[in-house]
């Protein structure tokens, strides 16, 4: 045999060589394809079908280094992947100043597969393109596309990294928020609701009356928390109280839009009985807190409880100890804090405001100073009952400061408050009075507004702490405003005893 | 897109200055060699015989150049190719192509907001990677190449000349290069129309009424189905007459099919206008400010990219175009008006509601605005507006284009935005007189030629190094060239120390930059006034000149990418590629000089 045929066997055997191996990989390895170009939907190869089986338990980013794509760049970067990545940004940049939006996109589709385990790659380029380049688009289509533009990014992040909650937050944050609270948050609702191809490509099954961008968002959330209590990662630059609160917030939000397109009854009455069940399940969530031993905003009451045990026991180991106690306090004061307290509260002056606040403080009594004053065969008994009584208030100030910082009180007497009958009557009659007003016919409006704010009244008498956040008051000015507008037209003037008299007083109180 | 008008002068115009440019480095470099050359023979030979020496030199160099045999270069050339062939570098190459053309399928993204743009990029990006990386490793090793297997020495003893040798080496690397291209061209092209071909169906059981039309006999619409990632909303009319609305940048033909009255089915085309070229004509930009006085520009709406300037709405703010030589053989119909705003809203306003311009024309005979059209704008797409031959003003009175408007064969076309605190934003090429469409194959093929002429530049070039260095040297030369001819404008920037659009260069010249970078200090910020900023910034002025000589000599290889042009369904003007056929052949002819004295004066030459 010849060299030159011997030569030309041997490549003949590579050849036939290479052929099993390029069916192997074709066999694994194969992207899932939705049938872009030949309209035939492909699952994929063995690797990407075992990805995208979540029951298998193999997450992507624990395979993240067998997708295909990802490989072969990094092995054509030859090392310079961080090179690549870097003239890909500067790239993007130019494109993005230069509008050049789908330049911009492939290129941004070019740095997720060049760093695709980068999680705040994802996010910023994410966020870029929901809020940065939407807005940049006249018509409210274009910016819708632009916002699921974002989604979809976010989604392919989440696809090579499913156990990092940060991009599972950052996609219920853009569904729920982005589409729900923009400007344009009407048009965007609705052209989520009717986008087809979002949901036929992310949620084929679900039903058209589900397609609710607040819905969705929770479902993101709830994944993102989900995710978070398995492996133990945080949502980094959100704390677990905010993010534990997201899906129940997102169903308050939800009941909220649905009144504010105008669906009420049943409808209306049950989102907000799922979103009342839904902050009552999160008030009895264990809240792991950075810095301190988990809590429940629930339980404030319970602890509260505790505390007011412990110092009814205490005060009773030496009946009249607390008043004594208080009256040598009272004694000490200054003339001019003593006179601060006796004036009454709404005609102090500034400085008998200042005075007053450092009397009440002097005159604080802590269970510690009790029980130092408790005779002494009672005392050891009394510090018991007093450390009980700082620890569980301890607790509680903890409570409420976490309480505060979600509005739970107020979200808790809201979400109940609001599947009240007359509650749902009034938002209802004020809609309708809104729309006719609107329409230019004040007369049905009118009626339609004293209809709802006698409604307001009797909701308001039964729930007078609804007055207490300014939220609700505020948004009762909102409607007292058009009604006021609406006399306007009618050339009546706005009665001196209005029926909310007491929700005007409060909005001037807050101001 | 951004379109660089200075390239679209007309070639007469561009000619005699680009002539005289040309003839005049070449009287400077040629004098440069000639003084250079006696120089070199007066210290080689000494100053008697040195001159004699360098003159007959040149006097066989003129022979060498003159006399080429086209048999002989034929000869070489053909060696040439089948020396290429031999070495397989070829078959490599269509290998990768086939095979990544296999593959490409799944990595581009149908759904993209742009396919058409997405798969153009891909089919004349990387058939214009792997021919520039082939050229770049053919050209440069093979003089080396030969010259180390002593091949050269077998071919020098031949009565070939040394210009025949390396002009057989150009024309052979470039007939490869071109059946290359032209293979990979005709494969992408069939690519590209097959990746975006599509249609969609319509469920004729999901049609509905449009809301407000004759209930009796109402207008329909529906919604396709969902095909690369997009629907078509349809409309059909109680006539019969459909409408398929364009997304995603094209259209379909639909045809209704009926029996009777009812509707039983609807078929849908290919795609339509999504593989075009159109072919605009330009005219001149001005502006009118705010109280209608003319200005340089209109306002600035905070942008960082300057390419557009905004007209206020609302005001007597306006764009206007002038265009020469319109005539009514050209347009027999009326006008059609090209328009492509940028739309910025200072406030949300009625978001569902678009913002309302108006076209007027110049009316020469009574010295007035006449308006034509009123629109509402659509944002950052081409808007194709027909002002019909002949409207009725707002007196009444009957205006005809041909007669009122056209004088001397100029049309004034200005563009207002009719809704006060809104903006238009526009540059020179984003208003145009839109004339028939040129065939996309043809466009096609175009985009390739500046694929080839950089192909032809690179071999050039790349010979011309491995005629004097080793194969490694010439290779990282000929890089070095290449990337240098891809920063070509940020050099001419940095040189001149300011950008296109006559804006100052921010951040100063590369010294600056650097100490910027290293200080983490903005490009704004003028720099303290010390010691430091002083030596920089003189030591940017010494090397702005080198600069600028740098930036002269390097061809600028981006100007050859035509592929931006095709990508945005715009003709590439003939007249501008005869000019960048001479951009071309002036670096590529003194590159072949430079070669053969290179080789000339090697000792294996002679």
């Amino acid at each position: 045999m010849t060299t030159a045929r011997s030569s030309f066997l041997r490549k003949i055997y590579y050849l036939l060589g290479m052929i099993p191996l390029v069916i192997l990989l074709y066999t694994l390895g194969r992207p899932a394809t939705k049938g872009g170009l030949t309209n035939h939907p492909d699952p994929g190869g063995i690797i990407t079908q075992i990805r995208e089986d979540e029951k298998s338990g193999m997450s992507q980013s624990s395979i993240g280094d067998l997708d295909p794509t990802s490989e072969t760049v990094k092995l054509a970067t030859m090392g310079l992947r961080g090179v690549a990545s870097l003239l890909l940004w500067e790239r993007a940049n130019d494109y993005k100043m230069k509008e050049d939006w789908a330049k911009y996109e492939s290129t941004l589709n070019q740095i997720a597969v060049v760093q695709p385990h980068f999680i705040s790659v994802w996010i910023h380029l994410a966020w870029n393109l929901s809020y940065n380049v939407s807005v940049e688009f006249d018509d409210y289509r274009d910016r819708y596309h632009w916002v699921i533009e974002g989604v979809k990014y976010l989604k392919k992040g989440i696809d090579s990294n499913s156990n990092d909650p940060r991009l599972l937050w950052e996609i219920g944050w853009i569904v729920s928020q982005k589409i729900g609270r923009s400007d344009e948050h009407k048009q965007f609702r609705r052209l989520f609701k009717n986008d087809d191809l979002f949901f036929g490509k992310f949620y084929p099954s679900i039903a058209k009356a589900d397609r609710d961008n607040w819905k969705i968002g929770k479902e993101w959330y709830e994944r993102c928390i989900d995710v978070a209590e398995k492996t133990g990662k945080r949502v980094k630059g959100k704390g677990p109280l905010i993010y534990n609160s997201n899906p129940a917030m997102c169903l308050m939000s939800y009941a909220e839009a649905l009144e504010e397109e105008g669906t009420f009854g049943d409808v209306a009455k049950y989102a907000w009985q799922n979103a009342s069940k839904a902050w009552h399940a999160f008030g009895e969530k264990k809240i792991p807190e950075p810095g301190s031993t988990s809590l429940y905003l629930g339980h404030l009451e319970k602890y509260e409880k505790k505390v007011q045990d412990a110092v009814v026991e205490l005060n009773a180991l030496e009946p009249g100890l607390r008043e004594k106690i208080h009256g040598e306090k009272y004694k000490a004061l200054t003339d001019q804090q003593r006179s601060a307290l006796e004036t009454p509260a709404d005609k102090r002056t500034d400085k008998e405001i200042q005075a007053a606040a450092q009397a009440e403080a002097q005159l604080e009594i802590s269970t510690e100073e009790i029980a130092n004053r408790v005779p002494a065969e009672k005392r050891a008994q009394a510090k018991k009952l007093a450390a009980v009584a700082q620890e569980n208030e301890a607790i509680a100030v903890d409570i409420r400061r976490s309480r505060d910082i979600v509005n739970f009180a107020y979200w808790k007497l809201r979400s109940e408050v609001e599947q009240d009958e007359d509650a749902l009557a009034a938002r209802e009659a004020i809609f309708k009075g809104t729309l006719r007003f609107r329409e230019a016919a004040p007369v049905a409006a009118k009626e339609l507004f004293h209809e709802g704010f006698l409604k307001w009244r009797s909701v308001i008498d039964r729930y007078p702490k609804l007055l207490d956040d300014s939220i609700t008051v505020d948004d009762l000015m909102d409607e007292i405003k058009i009604y006021r507008r609406l006399l306007d037209q009618l050339n009546e003037s706005f009665p001196d005893v209005f029926i909310l008299q007491d929700v005007l007083k409060k909005h001037a109180e807050n101001k | 897109m951004e379109f660089d008008l200075t390239q679209l002068k007309p070639f007469w115009e561009w000619f005699p200055w680009a002539a005289a440019n040309f003839v005049i480095v070449v009287v400077v470099l040629t004098i440069a060699v000639l003084v250079l050359g006696t120089l070199f023979s007066i210290i080689r030979h000494g100053p008697a015989k040195g001159f004699p020496w360098f003159i007959r030199l040149c006097r066989e160099g003129l022979k060498d150049l003159i006399f080429i045999s086209p048999r002989r270069v034929a000869a070489l050339t053909w060696l040439s190719v089948k020396e290429s062939i031999r070495r397989r570098v070829v078959l490599a190459v269509i290998g990768v192509f086939f095979l990544t053309l296999f593959f490409a399928g799944w990595f581009m993204d149908a759904d993209s907001s742009n396919p058409t743009q997405l798969f153009i990029s891909f089919a004349l990006g990387w058939p214009w990677f792997l021919v520039l990386l082939f050229s770049w490793f053919l050209c440069t090793l093979s003089i080396p190449t030969d010259l180390k297997n002593k091949t050269l020495h077998t071919i020098v003893t031949k009565p070939v000349r040394s210009s025949e040798i390396v002009l057989g080496r150009i024309f052979g690397f470039v007939i490869i290069g071109t059946v290359l291209l032209a293979l990979m061209g005709t494969v992408c092209f069939f690519f590209v129309v097959r990746g975006l071909s599509h249609t969609h169906a319509i469920d004729v059981e999901k049609m509905h009424a449009t809301e407000g039309a004759d209930q009796a006999n109402p207008a329909l619409t529906a919604k396709t189905s969902s095909a690369q990632g997009h629907v078509h909303a349809v409309r059909i009319e109680p006539d019969g007459t459909a409408v398929v609305e364009p997304s995603h940048s094209h259209t379909h033909a639909i045809d209704i099919v009926k029996e009777g009255d009812k509707i039983v089915r609807c078929e849908i085309g290919q795609p339509e206008d999504e593989l075009i070229a159109r072919v605009p004509r330009f005219g001149d930009l001005s502006f009118l400010d705010r109280n209608g006085q003319k200005a340089a520009r209109g306002v600035s709406v905070g942008k960082e990219w300057n390419y557009r300037s905004y007209i206020e709405g609302g005001t007597d703010a306006a764009a206007i175009w002038k265009f020469t030589g319109v005539t009514e053989s050209q347009f027999p119909d009326g006008m059609p008006i090209g328009m492509r705003i940028s739309v910025y809203r200072s406030w949300k306003g009625h978001i569902e509601k678009g913002i309302i311009g108006s076209l007027k024309l110049y009316d020469y005979k009574q010295k007035r605005w006449v308006e034509a059209k009123i629109f509402t704008a659509k944002h950052d797409v081409i808007d194709l507006q027909n002002i019909d031959r002949q409207w009725q003003d707002r007196d009444g009175k009957t205006v005809d284009i041909f007669e009122d408007m056209v004088q001397d064969g100029e049309l004034q076309v200005m563009l207002r935005c009719d809704d006060p605190t809104q903006y238009y934003g526009v540059a020179q090429a984003d208003l145009f007189l839109s004339t028939p469409n040129a065939p996309f194959f043809l466009n096609f093929i175009k985009g390739y030629l500046g694929i080839w002429l950089q192909m032809v530049l690179l071999i050039a070039m790349g010979v011309f190094f491995s005629t004097f260095l080793s194969g490694p040297v010439a290779l990282l030369s000929t890089a070095g060239m290449m990337i240098g001819g891809m920063c070509h404008s940020f050099i001419f920037q940095l040189a001149t120390g300011y950008t296109p659009n006559g804006d100052p260069l921010y951040g100063g010249g590369p010294f600056e930059s650097v100490v910027r970078m290293l200080t983490q200090d903005n490009i704004i910020s003028e720099m303290e006034p010390s010691l430091r900023t002083t030596v920089v910034q003189s030591l940017d002025k010494v090397f702005q000149p080198i600069l600028y000589t740098v930036s002269s000599i390097l061809p600028d290889f981006r100007m050859f990418d035509f592929s931006n042009y095709i990508a945005n369904g715009f003709n590439v003007p003939g007249e501008m590629l005869i000019k960048f056929f001479f951009r071309a052949a002036a670096f590529a002819i003194p590159a072949f000089i430079a070669a053969y004295l290179c080789l000339k004066t090697r000792e294996v030459a002679k």
